[in-house]
C-alpha cells in the first residue's frame, strides 16, 4: 500500500494573456481561465499509474484560493481519492518559502505518507524551489526533474533530466519526495465515471491556524522578496533572414552556434 | 426547471479539451477523408470510459435475459432503456450523452456520425432484436468500437421510402439465406466490420415487393459476394466515410438472421425488420436536436468573437445593427434548441421519450435553424467566412446534411402532420 500526496496547483491558462496585477505584483487571478497546472496533472497521472500498479491511496495537496476547488475537482475526476485543500486569506502574496511550510504542514496532518509527487515547477511563478524545500523541511530525500519514476518496493527509481548534466539515475528509500518534468506521461482526461465520482470524493479544507502557523508567518507583507515592478514581455523582434547564395548552411550553423543553440 | 449541471459543465470542460487536442489539429485529414475517424474515436472511447460504460449496462442486460430465460419467461429484447429503443440506458445521465454529441458535433459532425451508426443503430439494433448469442457474438466489440458497424437500409431507389422501395432481396436456400441487391450512403460502409442489412424475403409466392417481408442480418466483412465502395465525395461530414455495398449471392446462415425468426405471418407489422427500423427512428432524431445544438452553439461563440474583434470603418463590427440583428437570431435559435433538448431531457428522466411526432418535429425546426444560423454564420465573417481556415463553412455544409439525414425534412412534415390528424 503506497501512500500518495501530490501537490497541485491552481495556475492560469498558459494558453490565455497571464499578468500581475498592478497594485501589488501578485498574479492577477481574474484576468485570465484558471486551470490544474499541466505539469501537476502529469504528477497526478504518474500517481494514478503507480496506484494502478498495486495498491495505494492518491491524495492531492492544493494551497489556494477558494476556487481551486476548481483544479482539485479536475485531479479527483481523473482518478486520486481525495483532497487536502489549505485556504486562507492570509497566504495572499506568499512567497515560496511560506508556501512550502504550509504544504509541509498540511502534509504533516496525513497518516503514513510514502510519497510526495510535484511538478518540478509551476508554469506561472516558474520559481521551482518548492518540491526541495518541502523535502527539506519534512527530512525527505528529494528526487527533482524526474521523465521517469518507477516504485520498487521500499525505493524509489528516479531518471533526473536536466539541461546541464543530462541523464542522472537516482534512487532513494520511501518515504520520498519526487518532482516531475513534463515529459514523464501523457495524462488521461478524466473519464465521465471519473467526474461523476468526484463530487462524491472527500474534500479537507484547512486555514493556516489549523496548520499551526502564525498567519505573521505568511502572506505578501511576511515574504523574504519583493516585486518592486512589472512589464509586459517586449514584442518579438523580427527574425534573421539569410540569403541562401550557396553558403546557406554556414550561415545558419554560424547563427545557431552564435546563439549557442548547438 | 432543468439547467446544465456542475457535472455537466465539467462533462464539456473535459470534452473540449480531447476536441483541441486530439480533433482540430486534424481537422484538415480528417474532412478531406484521409484519415478515417476510427483511431481518434476509439480514444474518445478509451479516454472517457464509454466503451466501459456501455459494456458494463451491456453485461447487466445480458445477466438479466439470462435469469429470464430461466425463469422460462423467455428471452427477449424488451429490456430496452431510456436511449430510445437502442437497448441502453443512460441510467440518470441523460444529458451526459447529449452534452458529449453536441460539443463534438461543433467540430465534426462526421466523427459523431461515424460513432452513432456503428453503436446507436448496428449495435444498438443488435441489441434490440437479437438472440442473447447474437448479442454476445457482436455487440461487445461495437461498444468497444474494436469492429466498426454499420446499419444498411438505403438504397439507390429506396431513400425516406426504405421499406417500399427496398429491392434487395434474400430467398431461402435449405436452412441458408442468399442476399443479393445494393445499398448506398452507408455512414461507416467502406470499412465497416460488422454490418447489419435489411432485405426484403423472397418466397417465390409471388407477393407484391412492396409488400414483402423484410428481415435483418448481420455480416461480416470478408463474406463471399460482399463488396464495399471506397468512401464517397460529399458537401459535409467530410470525416465520415459513406460508401456503397453490394450483395453477389452471399449465403447467411440462420445465425444471422437477427432473432433469428422471420416473425408471424398474419401479423405484417411484426416482421422484425421494419419493427426495429422504426424504434431507431424517435431516437435519431432526437439526436439531431442535440447535433443541430452543438453546430449553433459553436457558430454563435464564433461569431460573437468574430463581432467583437473583427474591425471595419474605425470600430468593431458588433456595433453594426445588421451583424447584431444575425446575432440575436442566432440566440433565438440556440435557446429554442437548447430548450427542445431540455424537454428531451425532462421526458427521458420521467422514464418516457418523446413520440415519433413530437421527435420529428424537433428534428425539423433544430436541423433548419442550425443551417441557417451556419450560413448567417458564413455571411457574418464575409469572405473569411468563406475560406476554411474560420471553420464556419464547414459547419454550414455539415449542417445542410441534417436536413436530409435521419428522414429529409419533407419526410418529418409528413410525421408531425400524421401525429396531428391521427394518421
Amino acid at each position: 500500500m503506497t501512500n500518495i500526496v501530490v501537490l497541485v496547483k491552481q495556475v492560469p491558462d498558459t494558453y490565455s494573456e497571464r499578468k500581475l496585477t498592478e497594485t501589488d505584483h501578485t498574479l492577477d487571478r481574474e484576468s485570465a481561465d484558471a486551470v490544474l497546472d499541466e505539469i501537476n496533472e502529469r504528477a497526478v497521472e504518474e500517481a494514478l499509474k503507480i496506484k494502478e500498479a498495486g495498491e495505494g491511496e492518491v491524495t492531492v495537496l492544493c494551497v489556494g484560493p477558494d476556487r481551486a476547488t476548481d483544479a482539485i475537482r479536475k485531479a479527483l475526476s481523473m482518478g486520486a481519492d481525495k483532497a487536502v485543500h489549505v485556504s486562507d486569506e492570509a497566504l495572499h502574496g506568499s512567497d515560496l518559502v511560506a508556501t512550502s511550510r504550509v504544504i509541509a504542514a498540511a502534509i504533516g496532518k496525513l497518516d503514513s505518507v510514502d510519497l510526495v509527487i510535484a511538478g518540478n515547477e509551476a508554469s506561472d511563478g516558474r520559481g521551482g524551489a518548492v518540491p526541495a524545500v518541502v523535502a527539506e523541511l519534512l527530512g525527505l530525500p528529494q528526487l527533482t526533474h524526474a521523465h521517469h519514476l518507477a516504485v520498487e518496493g521500499s525505493t524509489v527509481k528516479v531518471d533526473r533530466e536536466t539541461a546541464d548534466e543530462g541523464i542522472t539515475h537516482l534512487e532513494a528509500n520511501l518515504p520520498a519526495l519526487v518532482s516531475v518534468t513534463e515529459k514523464i506521461n501523457e495524462p488521461r482526461y478524466p473519464s465521465f465515471k471519473g467526474i461523476m465520482a468526484a463530487k462524491k470524493k472527500p474534500v479537507e479544507t484547512y486555514t493556516v491556524a489549523d496548520l499551526g502557523i502564525d498567519a505573521g508567518e505568511v502572506g505578501l507583507t511576511n515574504a523574504w522578496s519583493a516585486v518592486q515592478s512589472a512589464s509586459p514581455k517586449p514584442p518579438r523582434q523580427a527574425g534573421e533572414r539569410v540569403e541562401d547564395d550557396g553558403e546557406g548552411g554556414t550561415k545558419i550553423a554560424e547563427y545557431l552556434v552564435g546563439q549557442k543553440l548547438v | 426547471m432543468i439547467e446544465w449541471s456542475e457535472t455537466d459543465e465539467l462533462i464539456r470542460e473535459s470534452i473540449r479539451e480531447f476536441i483541441d487536442k486530439e480533433i482540430r489539429p486534424r481537422t484538415d485529414e480528417l474532412e478531406s477523408g484521409q484519415l478515417p475517424p476510427y483511431d481518434i474515436i476509439r480514444k474518445l472511447f478509451a479516454s472517457f470510459g464509454v466503451g466501459e460504460i456501455a459494456r458494463e449496462g451491456f453485461d447487466q442486460l445480458i445477466e438479466h435475459e439470462k435469469r429470464k430465460a430461466d425463469t422460462g419467461s423467455g428471452a427477449g429484447g424488451s429490456a430496452a432503456g431510456s436511449g430510445g429503443g437502442s437497448g441502453f440506458t443512460l441510467a440518470g445521465q441523460e444529458t451526459m450523452a447529449l452534452i458529449a454529441i453536441s460539443e463534438l458535433a461543433g467540430v465534426s459532425l462526421g466523427i459523431l456520425a461515424s460513432a452513432g451508426v456503428s453503436l446507436g443503430l448496428a449495435a444498438g439494433t443488435i441489441m434490440s432484436k437479437g438472440t442473447l448469442e447474437q448479442k454476445q457474438r457482436w455487440v461487445p466489440e461495437l461498444l468497444t468500437f474494436d469492429k466498426v458497424g454499420a446499419w444498411a437500409i438505403t438504397e439507390p431507389e429506396a431513400g425516406s421510402d426504405a421499406f417500399g422501395g427496398m429491392t434487395t432481396t434474400v430467398r431461402r436456400d435449405g436452412d441458408d439465406y442468399i442476399l443479393t441487391g445494393h445499398k448506398t450512403f452507408i455512414t461507416n460502409g467502406p470499412y465497416a466490420d460488422t454490418i447489419v442489412v435489411y432485405a426484403k424475403l423472397d418466397t417465390g409466392d409471388g407477393t407484391p415487393i412492396r409488400d414483402r417481408k423484410v428481415l435483418a442480418f448481420v455480416l461480416d466483412a470478408g463474406m463471399d459476394g460482399l463488396e464495399r465502395s471506397t468512401p464517397f465525395k460529399k458537401m459535409g461530414l467530410g470525416s465520415s466515410p459513406t460508401g456503397e455495398l453490394s450483395f453477389d449471392h452471399v449465403r447467411l446462415g440462420r445465425d444471422r438472421l437477427l432473432g433469428e425468426t422471420e416473425g408471424t405471418a398474419k401479423d405484417e407489422s411484426a416482421d422484425s425488420g421494419r419493427e426495429s427500423a422504426r424504434a431507431n427512428f424517435t431516437a435519431e432524431r432526437i439526436g439531431v436536436a442535440a447535433l443541430s445544438l452543438g453546430i449553433i452553439n459553436e457558430c454563435h461563440r464564433l461569431c460573437v468573437d468574430y463581432a467583437a474583434s473583427r474591425t471595419l470603418w474605425g470600430q468593431e463590427i458588433g456595433r453594426l445593427q445588421l451583424i447584431q440583428a444575425k446575432l440575436a437570431e442566432m440566440e433565438i435559435a440556440r435557446l429554442n434548441v437548447q430548450n427542445m433538448v431540455f424537454r428531451t431531457v425532462e421526458k427521458l428522466r420521467a422514464g418516457t421519450q418523446p413520440s415519433l411526432a413530437e421527435a420529428s418535429a424537433m428534428k425539423l425546426y433544430s436541423s433548419r435553424a442550425a443551417t441557417e444560423v451556419a450560413m448567417e454564420a458564413v455571411q457574418l465573417f464575409g469572405g473569411n467566412g468563406y475560406m476554411t481556415e474560420y471553420r464556419v463553412e464547414q459547419l454550414a455544409r455539415d449542417a445542410k446534411g441534417l436536413m436530409i439525414y435521419a428522414g429529409s425534412n419533407e419526410v418529418q412534415t409528413t410525421h408531425i402532420a400524421k401525429g396531428l390528424l391521427g394518421r
